[in-house]
């Protein structure tokens, strides 16, 4: 698959209701190299991914306001399929295993394991 | 003409000779390892039949009844028939009927018996087994001849003993009762107890026969409290029983047990009222008994299955909102971590936050499998093998058996079975168990676990034995959510055992004394149509 040149492979879009702790896991990310925008609802995170260059990877917990996030990963998928997607989410079990496909999200359920999300991204970012 | 024992006079009659005796002697030293395996698929038979089931009570009867039918079939090849080996064989006739074994069984099951060491003759001797074969087939008539004999013995005196009750008062009374009064007693679906004034049974219908396991000219004349093994909780039963008898009172109801013929207990409701009319008649008082055993463990299960439903919509919703604040928790505390080794990297802080982190994992575990037990998936029933599963979860409980120094034994069917499961729901009921067995084993330093699988009449029974120390009390509701013995235990374990147990429209129940507590699983063979 060619490289689309719209997408910056560092930036990691993290959409969650809950800031304060966004704002955390945003730090913790930014110490370990990636580069993070927060944002704390579904309506502006359409908006965000309405716009390139894309983020390489979007993080989004499933529940949240003006737009959940199955949408949310559905529309970024459509605007380029090469975006790492993470749901991290309280309720895995809402998540309906064909809402999105190819490939699969990775689901990691709250609280969160740091280390795995790490190895998720850091992956995700070599093999672009 | 030299008198002959009965003994002698039945070897002359089948033609039992010395020649036959060495046959014996010598195929009985040749097939000896081969006996045990006998009495495995003998008792594995009986497993799988409903009425022989339910003679047995439990795997240790069970091993000590495959013993001594191992040393039956060594005497039996023994190449010695003299009159001790006849008495020997008379006093085990003498069982089965004390034990109510129907005549039918003893001669299937000895007709099983030949086929089985006729069949090893003919695997060692080949060509020439046709002597020992014949041999075989005489002494297994001669055993038949002498058990059928303690049959007849009984039943001469359940003639005579009918024929003295026939000559009192009540085989008169009878005669003189109204036919219809008689059947409507006979088929009430309820047991009814005729009782004189000392208390003694003068009448027995067949639902009593039905429960109690006892046939009515066993018990007659026998006192009621006695033959029955009755007990209730609060221990005045007699106490009632002899106001009721001696009319100072007119009625009583009381909840209490019998044992039953095979030894088994089960709860009863009794209605004891005092005779009125009959009171002309021998017959003061008639008891009559509701067998409440399987109702209460219907309404138990229902119960407990209830009371699970209303925590699981309650409390998911909970379940997962906690998830929130633990995540928030959990990366303040990352991040807490990371800037103290950064800054002072001071041992104490780091491990404090350690601490903190360590803790918010143990409720997130805590969560996830609340949420498994609130919210279950149902089955997904597929024919799975018995001897797989139990092999499969045994090698998982391995390592952390050997760590705590606990022997684990599989004890498997001797042939596998399958049956419809969900296997990875089965796993989690067995490792379950088989930890919570090892941990309670380890406990007094080395104990053993065994888990045994075997195959019944219409389902498997998977049991899971430890020798620890034990329930702390009977009553314990260990299949209770957040009922834990444990520290550290989320108390949920045998809660969704007893879940996944029951969404298998299976049976999970446990028996505990110290040193010996085990778990019984029966899960059904076949799942009924509409699941």
């Amino acid at each position: 698959m060619s490289i689309p040149p719209r997408l910056r492979s560092n930036e990691v879009l993290l959409v969650d209701a809950d800031y304060r702790t966004s704002r955390r896991l945003a730090d913790l990310l930014g110490d370990d190299g990636f580069q993070v925008q927060v944002l704390c609802d579904g309506a502006s995170a359409i908006s965000r991914l309405a716009r390139s260059p894309l983020p390489g990877a979007l993080i989004t917990e499933l529940a949240m306001p003006l737009a959940d996030g199955e949408t949310i990963a559905r529309y970024a998928r459509s605007r380029d399929p090469a975006i790492q997607i993470v749901v991290l989410t309280r309720h895995p079990h809402l998540l309906k295993p064909e809402s999105i496909q190819n490939p699969a999200p990775v689901v990691l359920t709250k609280p969160l394991d740091y280390a795995r999300l790490l190895e998720v991204l850091r992956e995700a970012r070599q093999n672009r | 003409m030299p008198t002959e024992t009965r003994f002698q006079e039945l070897k002359r009659y089948v033609r039992l000779d010395a020649h036959d005796c060495e046959l014996l002697r010598a195929f009985g030293k040749q097939a000896a390892p081969q006996l045990p395996r006998i009495a495995d698929q003998f008792y594995d038979r009986i497993r799988e039949h409903e009425d022989a089931h339910a003679v047995l009570n439990g795997e240790e009867q069970i091993k000590r009844l495959q013993r001594s039918l191992v040393a039956w079939l060594t005497r039996v090849c023994g190449g010695t028939y003299d009159e001790a080996y006849h008495e020997q064989t008379s006093v085990i006739g003498r069982v089965h009927v004390r034990i109510g074994l129907p005549q039918r069984y003893m001669l299937t099951a000895m007709a099983l018996i030949r086929v089985e060491l006729l069949s090893i003759a003919d695997g060692l001797l080949g060509d020439e087994a046709l002597p020992t074969r014949e041999a075989l087939v005489r002494i297994l008539d001669l055993e038949l001849a002498i058990m059928l004999e303690a049959y007849q013995d009984s039943y001469v005196a359940r003639i005579e003993q009918a024929a003295r009750q026939e000559r009192t008062d009540l085989g008169t009374a009878l005669a003189k009762a109204e036919h219809r009064y008689v059947s409507a007693v006979e088929l009430a679906g309820v047991i009814i107890v005729g009782l004189d004034a000392q208390g003694r049974i003068q009448l027995f219908n067949r639902e009593a026969e039905r429960v109690t396991g006892y046939a009515r000219d066993e018990v007659f004349g026998r006192s009621f409290v006695e033959v029955l093994g009755l007990e209730d909780p609060t221990d005045s039963l007699e106490r009632r029983l002899s106001e009721v008898l001696s009319g100072i009172v007119t009625s009583q109801v009381l909840a209490g047990s019998l044992r039953t013929r095979p030894g088994k207990l089960r709860d009863i409701v009794w209605n004891l009222n005092a005779g009125g009319e009959l009171a002309a008649d021998s017959v003061v008082a008639l008891a009559t008994g509701r067998d409440v055993t399987d109702e209460k463990i219907r309404e138990d299960r229902a119960r407990q299955n209830e009371r699970l439903a209303s925590i699981g919509t309650l409390a998911a919703g909970l379940a997962h909102e906690i998830r929130n604040p633990l995540n928030g928790a959990q990366l303040h505390v990352s991040f807490l971590e990371r800037a103290i080794k950064r800054k002072s990297n001071e041992d104490d802080m780091l491990e404090a936050t350690r601490v903190v982190g360590d803790e918010i994992k143990r409720l997130a575990n805590l969560v996830t499998e609340f949420l498994d037990f609130a919210r279950p998936k149902p089955p997904d029933l597929k024919p799975t093998s018995l001897v797989k599963a139990m092999e499969h979860a045994c090698g998982l409980v391995e390592a952390s058996a050997k760590t705590a120094g606990v022997k684990l034994a599989c004890d498997l069917p001797s042939s596998d079975v399958e049956f419809p499961a969900d296997a990875a729901k089965l796993t989690q009921v067995l490792l379950n168990l088989l930890n919570n067995a090892v941990e309670a084993a380890g406990a007094t330093g080395g104990g053993t676990v065994v888990l045994r699988g075997r195959r019944g009449p219409r389902q498997v029974f998977i049991d899971v034995e430890d020798d620890g120390p034990g329930l702390p009390s009977a009553d314990a509701p260990i299949f209770d959510a957040f009922y834990s013995t444990k520290e550290g235990g989320t108390g949920l374990g045998l809660a969704i055992t007893h879940r996944i147990v029951t969404d298998h429209r299976g049976t999970i129940d446990v028996s505990s004394r110290p040193g010996k507590t085990s778990f019984h699983v029966a899960l059904p063979l076949e799942q009924s149509a509409g699941v």
